[in-house]
């Protein structure tokens, strides 16, 4: 190693690092839509042919049948395996998902875009929420961990994280809907109330969120708690903190020198989690029938709606893959001994 | 800054340091008295778990839980015993008037700031008046010891060498001009020449700037060429004190003879340096009473089961053993009789 | 700080080979008694397992093969006769509970052996061939780590019946080896960084015994913590996937009680259901309970850094 290695970020290794992410996500998104692809093929009853065949039944003429049908799955419902299987990767590279058969005509990125956003800002939300509670709680539990009450945090902590999801959304639903009706359970908000930026729906859309909310914050905050916990007793460890009291730093510095050190791990998980939620937030979505993609995946597999299906399948996979990229930009970017290329 | 110009006096007085365990509280550190002579370098040798770093953090009441400082005083001239002293008092003692310098194989500095980013919160825990000044006297300090002072600034720990490091840590102990100057290990793990050019640094910092310092190793070669006074620690006890040069050519204690007889000599046959035989001991193997040293002892004695030796102070040189003790008994008896 | 404490009862080194494995083992169980006599919570997680485990042993034996339904007793309360209540046919919630155990309980086993099994034999392997074969493997471990889980789940449900805990546990255990995978890959790798299977093969030893006595016995606490946090995942995904309703209900399973609890009893809106609810969640919430507070212990045991002085 040369004597200074200087803290420019290289733009080459941050380049080769990028292409590489999206090599290896481009890999990821194919696995899966392969695996989309061959299970829409081999459900029992083969569902493309038998919508090909109630087509003809219905007075179509085959020519008509096979274009319609390929339409909804985006592969002709005839022809060898192989043609299919270029028919169907053909018509994700135009980004056409099929249509959906459950509502009828309507493409199937039409309904997930419209499902996105059902999930995306409640799960923003209780991400960044009990980010911020289990990152405060997690320092006090590693502070005071060999008393009575750090025991206490890092115990609920692990519960918590050890709990499925919907085991703590269906408490919080029995207790505050159930037995104490003071929050709505049902949906993303009231019928009564007209769309738009007026009083009345912006409350009833915050009264349903709450609880969904809630819940995706206390499911995620058990594995923040814990890992600040971990990551703020490592750092004590470390000899700068004890180098930096033993120079006469004040407290306030000391603290920021301990805290920095041992958040810097927990961003990229928080990119991590972010993406993965789209995935997890399955349940939530199923308790409070709040229509986001979660929801959609169920659906479209209780109504037979295998294009929905596998799209859904295909977008939460993506949102997992990019937020995997991001994740690693984001170390490249807050640590200065990945910055320069070094080894830390 | 502060207006000490001569550099000051430091007595450690009968220190006793325990560390809680399963088995109870056990001493690391046992009714030490050790004096810094101002202006001198003292060096402390002793195998690892000796309590040599452990009396190096009580200079600056720093022994860190599940320790504790059970008795005895360590006054600094115009300072007072550090050891009254606690909050904010203490923390401005630290830094400013005793400095701690860390072994340049720990990783002292913080890996996600600048050094010089550091500095200035060094300064600012300080209430440094004049950043800019602080950054100048880094940078001749830096320059002082032979390193471009503001690349050095501008870099993060990792981006440095060891030998680099050390000297980084160096300058954070001194820009507040301290006057008293702790060094835990400060060439281990660092290669033979950045050895040789830190000790170099660390004779001549010390002489310029007229401190008291006081250096920690397990190294008695590298003791032998910067200090003034050697101490020899073992088991928590300092078994023997006085000036480097007549502990090393005539070594009182068994544990200092073996200790030197174990250095491998570049001239001469490698086959003379024996090992002394046996383990050092740890908090939980050390006796409750009596000798510390006696299991590793070739001249151990009857006495040494039940009593703690007496360090014995004669011409500037103390021991603490009762073989040499009942020698000089023996040898004065003749010389009377 | 260098100060170094001996940790009582470290065995002599001069004892014969096999009487420092005794030794060793007899201290470990001391060892592990301590750790669990220091926090009463602890012997309360190993009782919680014991008593999980016990129901799903002998719980179908306690009950007849058709639960009796009670027409006058749809949803009661709570009451001596039904200390959890009854379902929507007037079944003994507890009942339920106890005899639902053991289809949960057993795939949770069967995942946690599978997970286990493939991912310490993939790990090793990779760690241990290096170069190409490592790659492969890795790359392999990476996509699945990342696919969704459950969402794969619930996509493969629609061609894959799963049919009996066993063939679920199958399922599940190849849906989750990565982890795993990984860290013993890693581990395999430091140990062999350190120059361990170097000098083994360099004293002429086979690779099943550096394998199998060398490697296998540093890593087993780590494996058995996992595999103990792969039975409580698997019991989660399975008993959410009858929840979610995209499995045939069987058999009687806490899941399937959510699900009718949820979306036919209407628990969620009166609140005549919800002991009904409630029984199933309390199951889960006591089982994550046990397994929490054993691998709290297990943990202290493993890394004696961890433990406080």
């Amino acid at each position: 190693m040369t004597q200074t290695t200087r803290g420019r970020p290289r733009i080459g290794a941050i380049a080769r690092k990028v292409a590489g992410h999206v090599v290896r996500g481009l890999v990821m998104i194919w696995v899966v839509a392969t695996i989309s692809f061959f299970i829409i093929r081999e459900i029992p009853g083969n569902p493309v042919l038998g919508q090909y065949e109630s087509l003809i039944q219905k007075g179509m003429s085959p020519d008509q049948a096979e274009r319609a049908t390929a339409v909804l799955y985006g592969f002709l419902p005839t022809g060898s395996l192989w043609q299919q299987y270029l028919g169907y990767m053909g018509s994700l590279l135009h980004l056409d998902l099929g249509r959906s058969l459950s509502t009828p005509g309507v493409e199937v990125t039409t309904l997930i875009g419209s499902a996105a956003r059902w999930t995306v800002l409640p799960v923003l939300a209780g991400t960044l929420l009990s980010f911020l509670l289990g990152v405060t709680m997690g320092v006090y539990a590693a502070i005071k961990r060999s008393g009575k009450l750090g025991d206490m945090l890092a115990l609920s902590g692990s519960l918590l994280h050890g709990v499925p999801v919907y085991v703590i959304g269906l408490l919080l639903t029995a207790i505050f809907a159930t037995l104490w009706p003071i929050l709505p359970s049902g949906g993303p908000v009231d019928v009564e109330f007209t769309p738009g930026l007026n009083p009345g729906y912006v409350g009833s859309l915050l009264q349903h969120a709450v609880l969904p909310v809630v819940t995706y914050t206390l499911a995620s905050y058990g594995g923040w708690i814990l890992a600040m916990k971990s990551n703020v007793v490592a750092v004590l460890g470390d000899d700068f903190i004890l180098a930096a009291e033993l120079r006469g730093m004040t407290r306030g510095i000391v603290f920021r020198y301990l805290a920095r050190n041992a958040i810097l791990p927990l961003f990229t998980i928080l990119a991590l989690s972010i993406g993965m939620l789209f995935g997890g937030s399955i349940f939530i979505e199923e308790i409070f029938n709040y229509p986001g993609l979660g929801l959609l995946l169920v659906n479209s597999i209780s109504s037979r709606d295998y294009a929905l299906m596998g799209g859904t399948f295909l977008v939460i996979t993506i949102g997992i893959v990019v937020a995997n990229i991001v994740a690693d930009l984001l170390y490249t970017v807050i640590d200065p001994r990945v910055r320069s290329g070094g080894a830390a | 800054m502060t207006s000490t110009t001569h550099a000051p006096g430091v007595r450690i007085r009968d220190l006793t340091v325990v560390y809680r365990t399963p088995a109870g509280e056990l001493p690391a550190v046992r009714g030490v008295d050790l004096e810094l002579v101002p202006g001198t370098i003292t060096g402390v040798v002793g195998e690892s778990g000796s309590g040599k770093s452990t009396l190096a953090l009580s200079l600056l009441n720093a022994v860190q839980p599940p320790g504790r400082i059970a008795a005895g005083a360590v006054e600094i001239d115009g300072l007072g015993d550090v050891l009254t002293l606690g909050g904010e008092d203490l923390r401005r003692t630290r830094g400013r008037q005793v400095g701690y310098v860390f072994q340049a194989a720990q990783n002292s500095l913080n890996p996600l700031k600048t050094i010089g980013k550091q500095l200035l919160d060094l300064g600012r825990s300080h209430d440094v008046a004049d950043p800019r000044a602080l950054v100048r006297d880094a940078k001749v300090l830096l320059a002082r010891m032979g390193l471009d002072g503001g690349r050095v600034l501008d870099s993060y720990q990792h981006e440095l060498s060891g030998g680099m490091r050390q000297r980084v840590g160096i300058m954070l102990a001194l820009v507040l001009n301290a006057k008293v100057v702790v060094l835990d290990e400060p060439t281990t793990a660092l290669d033979m020449i950045t050895q040789a050019t830190i000790l170099r640094i660390i004779r001549e910092v010390h002489e310029e700037r007229e401190l008291t310092t006081l250096v920690i190793t397990h190294d008695v070669g590298a003791i032998a060429e910067v200090a003034d006074g050697l101490a020899v620690m073992y088991g928590g006890r300092i078994v023997e004190h006085g000036p480097v040069r007549k502990v090393l050519a005539t070594p009182r204690h068994p544990y200092t003879q073996g200790l030197i007889r174990a250095i491998p000599r570049l001239s001469g046959d490698i086959s003379l340096a024996r090992a002394l035989p046996g383990r050092p001991p740890t908090l939980g193997t050390l006796p409750a009473q009596g000798c510390v040293f006696r299991e590793r002892c070739e001249r151990r004695l009857a006495v040494c089961d039940t009593d703690d030796p007496v360090v014995i102070t004669r011409n500037g040189r103390s021991v603490a053993c009762h073989a040499v003790e009942r020698a000089a008994a023996v040898a004065m008896r003749k010389e009377y009789a | 700080m260098t100060v170094i404490i001996n940790p009582e009862g470290v065995a002599d080194p001069k004892a014969s080979p096999a009487g420092t494995r005794a030794t060793l083992r007899r201290n470990f169980w001391r060892g592990v008694w301590r750790v669990l006599r220091r926090k009463p919570s602890r012997m309360a997680g190993v009782a919680i397992i014991a008593v999980f485990v016990l129901m799903g042993i002998v719980g179908p034996l306690l009950y007849p093969a058709n639960l009796p339904r009670d027409d006058n007793a749809l949803y009661a309360p709570p009451s001596l006769a039904h200390p959890l209540g009854t379902d929507f046919e007037g079944t003994d919630v507890l009942a339920l509970i106890v005899t639902g155990a053991r289809y949960v309980l057993l795939t949770g086993f069967a995942t946690a052996v599978i997970t286990v099994t493939v991912g310490t034999a993939i790990g090793l392997f990779a760690g241990f061939r290096r170069g190409r074969w490592d790659t492969l493997l890795m790359r392999i471990t990476d996509v699945n780590l990342a696919i969704p889980g459950l969402p794969l789940l619930l996509v493969l449900s629609t061609v894959w019946k799963f049919t009996g805990p066993l063939q679920m546990g199958l399922v599940l255990g190849l849906l989750g080896w990565g982890g795993i995978a990984r860290a013993v890959r890693s581990q395999t790798l430091s140990l062999r960084e350190r120059g361990f299977i170097e000098a083994a093969r360099g004293l002429g030893l086979p690779t099943t015994h550096i394998i199998g006595r060398e490697l296998l016995p540093g890593m087993a606490p780590y494996i058995a913590m996992n595999m103990l946090i792969a039975v409580t995942g698997a019991v989660y995904a399975q008993v959410g996937l009858f929840f979610l309703g995209v499995l045939p209900f069987e058999s009687n399973n806490w899941g399937v009680m959510l699900n009718l609890a949820v979306f036919n009893g209407g628990a969620l809106t009166t609140p005549a259901a919800l002991p009904y609810l409630l029984a199933p969640l309390m199951a889960i919430l006591l089982l994550t309970l046990g397994i929490v507070l054993i691998v709290d212990a297990m943990d202290e045991i493993f890394n004696p850094r961890l433990r406080e002085e």
